[in-house]
């Protein structure tokens, strides 16, 4: 195998991974709402790789959108989904509701959460009226922090 | 330009293989340093099944050799390793450092432990300067702990022995309305909130339809356990129609009760089914001003600037809001609202539709932050909640109007 060769497989096996989510063709069931293009759910508050006790208020900030209680179905509104510990799942499909996905559906920008002590992730994740991701997902990095 | 690229390629491979030859020298067997015969390792005052606390200083000592810190390789030295619920690992290669396999490289003999509830099985190893066991290895007998039911609860913080709560104008099987003010107050004992610790004073909570919790641990905090945290001696009480229980119970910094415990008697109202309830999802009800009910321990405030800093002229302001939810405008759901953010203007009359200008600027979509742009000076930013109709809620959710300064520091002094 050539140098040249080898390196379009390493190219190809990185980009495979996300080839569902390059043709939304294939979304099935429900409409997903469309987002504005630089819309953008962030952290305020903890930031990626800080130690927390392990009670702690998680902060949310969004850019070009606004935010909503579930059930409201408004162009460019969404309400915010907490993932712990958690990846997203399909895009075309409503976020579950369990201890791993924490839903704000009153619309608040921000929650109190209790972890054990360890090592954790965190993602933002804002879904529509029916708690479905907008097309594309609004979404946040996923974040580490530590609880001590 | 063929052979420039093979070279890339054996370049390549041979970092490779010197990376894998470093993982493959941690697996393989190597010469282990000698220890001397007569080396022995025990336990300071610990015997086998003894019981400890479940936070205990566990002494180790050595005999026969030296203690040296990791990485410093000297003859029949090293460092002990304490060998948690595990047994003894390949002693032919370093010893693993995870939860069970505790290092003490900087030359410690004596370590504090947190150990579960039961039993456990601990055993020392000594080991080189790169973790690794001597040979013949050096290692303690393994005995076994047993660890107590965490008997030490925590002190519990003292309280008058005349202190009370109590309820204020609401008796023992009194009616109430669908939704309601509780009143309660207490006597003796001084409320500060939840996190300051100082004797014969803690804030208060509710207790709704419940027993009372355990005395020696933090209250629950769920809907039948109502904190008061912030000392607030009032909450609004939405109750469905029927028969319920309220009770006092007050308690510490910690949400732990005092000693001795200083609660209400358990009362029993009734909630009068009203005639026209406002009840679920419905909109909100109107409270006696007409305006929409807000939680009392609800909060604005500002992420973006800070009272008194200097920003850019063009910054982006960011909005917090505590226990409530950001709702569109013209949406009537209960506990949400939208921002308004005023700028060099005073605060508007609390019981009319914030005004629509330039200098109040209505979020009505739902947002949580705007850029915007200001002239150089002194300005001052007020946040303040709208319900659905843009009228302030009751209690009124606003900010602190902080002050800001745009543009260079200069100009703040310039007359």
């Amino acid at each position: 195998m050539t140098f040249a060769a080898r390196r379009l497989a390493a190219v190809l096996s990185v980009l495979l991974p996300f080839a569902p989510l390059a043709s939304p063709v294939m979304a099935q069931g429900v409409q997903r709402q469309p987002a504005p293009r630089n819309a953008m759910v962030y952290f305020h508050y903890p930031l990626d790789g800080l130690r927390v006790p392990e009670r702690f208020t998680v902060r949310i900030g969004l850019k070009e959108m606004g935010v909503a209680p579930a059930g409201i179905d408004r162009p460019g509104t969404g309400h915010h989904h907490l993932l712990i510990d958690t990846d997203p799942g399909p895009p075309d499909q409503p976020i579950p509701s369990d201890y791993n996905n924490i839903h704000l559906g009153n619309g608040q920008t921000e929650v109190v959460v209790t972890l054990p002590k360890g090592t954790h992730t965190l993602q933002l994740l804002l879904g529509d009226h029916t708690h479905t991701p907008h097309r594309p997902p609004v979404m946040s990095q996923k974040i580490t922090v530590y609880v001590r | 330009m063929r052979g420039l690229r093979r070279h890339i390629i054996v370049g390549v491979t041979a970092v490779f293989a010197a990376s894998m030859s470093v993982g493959l020298a941690q697996e393989r067997t190597r010469a282990r340093s000698p220890a001397p015969t007569g080396a022995k390792l025990s336990f300071v005052d610990l015997q086998n099944n003894a019981r400890i606390a479940s936070k205990a200083t566990i002494r180790f000592a050595i005999s026969g050799m030296e203690i040296a810190p990791a990485g410093t390789a000297r003859r029949n030295s090293g460092h002990h390793h304490l060998l948690i619920d595990t047994e003894l690992p390949p002693l032919g290669q370093p010893i693993p450092s995870d939860f069970n396999h505790l290092h003490f490289g900087g030359g410690q003999s004596e370590a504090e432990i947190l150990l579960s509830p039961g039993r456990h099985t601990l055993q020392l190893l000594f080991a080189d300067h790169d973790h690794v066991p001597h040979d013949p290895p050096v290692v303690s007998e393994k005995i076994t702990v047993e660890v107590m039911a965490a008997p030490e609860e925590k002190p519990r913080t003292a309280a008058a022995a005349n202190a009370r709560v109590f309820f204020i104008g609401l008796q023992d099987g009194a009616v109430i309305p669908p939704r309601s003010v509780v009143r309660f107050g207490q006597e003796n004992i001084a409320i500060t909130p939840a996190g300051t610790k100082q004797d014969n004073a803690g804030h208060h909570h509710l207790l709704v339809d419940t027993e009372l919790p355990p005395l020696d641990r933090e209250i629950p905090s769920d809907f039948n356990h109502i904190h008061f945290g912030r000392g607030q001696t009032e909450t609004e009480l939405s109750l469905p129609p029927g028969e319920h229980t309220l009770q006092l119970l007050f308690a510490d910094h910690e949400h732990v009760p005092h000693d001795p415990p200083v609660m209400s008697q358990r009362i029993k109202v009734r909630v009068a089914s009203a005639a026209s309830p406002p009840s679920g999802t419905a909109p909100p009800a109107r409270t006696a001003s007409g305006r929409t009910p807000a939680p009392n321990d609800a909060a604005v405030y500002f992420i973006y600037p800070r009272d008194g800093t200097r920003i850019f002229a063009t910054s982006t302001i960011r909005f917090g809001l505590r226990n409530m939810g950001v709702a569109p405008a013209g949406v009537a759901r209960p506990n949400t609202g939208h921002h308004h953010l005023l700028i060099d203007v005073p605060t508007p009359p609390l019981d009319a539709a914030i005004p629509s200008d330039l200098n109040h600027i209505h979020f009505g979509n739902g947002q949580t932050e705007r850029k915007i742009t200001l002239p150089p000076g002194e300005h001052t930013l007020q946040l303040i909640l709208g319900d659905d109709q843009h009228v302030p809620h009751d209690p009124p959710i606003m900010s602190e109007r902080i002050t800001i300064y745009v543009g260079a520091p200069g100009k703040r002094r310039a007359r």
